[in-house]
């Protein structure tokens, strides 16, 4: 009677021991657990600030290309309105000039030509010469786009 | 006796307990993003234009002007436009330009945004 009481305590004790083993094992395990989560959690947080911080910069380089197109396109305008001030500035007539000042005109002509010609060079990515960077004053630069060959340049007011 | 029962119930727990201790290793996966690769293509050639010379022919200088060209050796020929048809084709030709000019920024600020180049 005596030793089947003590076997029974024996193993009471002993699967005790064990169940409190396997549960510091489990708590262990729990924690490795959210040990890695938390590890995981904050590296997402890493990856999102970088992916935010990467939108700013993504919409101000968008901002930035917009607003460049927009200075280009309104050049062209204000190109495009410059040449036709020069064929009807103060009422010319260009048709008559060539009638009356024929020479004059056919050499204004063909270096207007070559000055439009030079344009569309530049315009499809020709490197810019020397002469055409340094010009600042009106009659050193391309008339026919200032704005693009003649980038030092400043109109005057 | 007793010991024998004592042995044999803590082998059985550790029999059963065992497998949660080792357990076998968690294959892990990793995601390593590759880079696309950069299409860097070179900026299409400039254009480099022959010069070409305009000649303003009016009633009066028409026998003069074909004249010259025939001593030139060139054809007594002129493939002519009126004043007002000069100044379109001088607008068409800016216009023309203009495009080429937007394209060809379109392009750079694509190449800028798309593939910036590398810090070093």
């Amino acid at each position: 009677m005596f030793s089947t009481i003590k076997m029974a305590i024996a193993v009471m004790l002993i699967t005790g021991i064990a169940g409190a083993g396997i549960y510091v094992m489990k708590l262990r395990s729990d924690n490795a657990i959210l040990k890695a989560n938390q590890d995981k959690l904050e590296t997402a947080i890493t990856e999102q600030n970088k992916v935010l911080e990467q939108q700013k910069k993504d919409f101000t380089a968008i901002l930035e290309s917009n607003k460049k197109l927009n200075v280009l396109i309104n050049t062209f305008k204000k190109d495009l309105q410059d040449l036709d001030k020069r064929f009807t500035k103060k009422n010319r007539d260009i048709g008559k000039l060539a009638i009356s000042r024929t020479e004059a005109i056919e050499r204004i002509i063909n270096k207007g030509g070559k000055n439009a010609a030079r344009c569309i060079e530049l315009a499809s990515g020709a490197e810019h010469t020397e002469a055409e960077l340094k010009a600042t004053l009106k009659s050193e630069i391309n008339p026919e786009c200032p704005s693009l060959a003649n980038p030092n340049y400043v109109p005057y007011q | 006796m007793y010991h024998i029962n004592k042995i044999l119930a803590i082998a059985i727990m550790i029999m059963l307990t065992g497998c949660s201790i080792g357990g076998e290793k968690k294959i892990k996966i990793f995601s390593v993003e590759e880079p696309r690769q950069k299409l860097n293509y070179p900026m299409p050639t400039a254009l480099q234009l022959e010069e070409l010379k305009w000649i303003i022919i009016t009633s009066e200088n028409a026998q003069e002007v074909f004249k010259k060209l025939e001593e030139a050796g060139i054809d007594p020929v002129l493939f002519g436009i009126t004043d007002k048809d000069y100044q379109v084709l001088a607008r068409n030709f800016a216009q023309i330009r203009q495009k080429l000019q937007e394209t060809n920024n379109l392009l750079e600020e694509y190449k800028k945004y798309y593939e910036p180049e590398e810090k070093q």
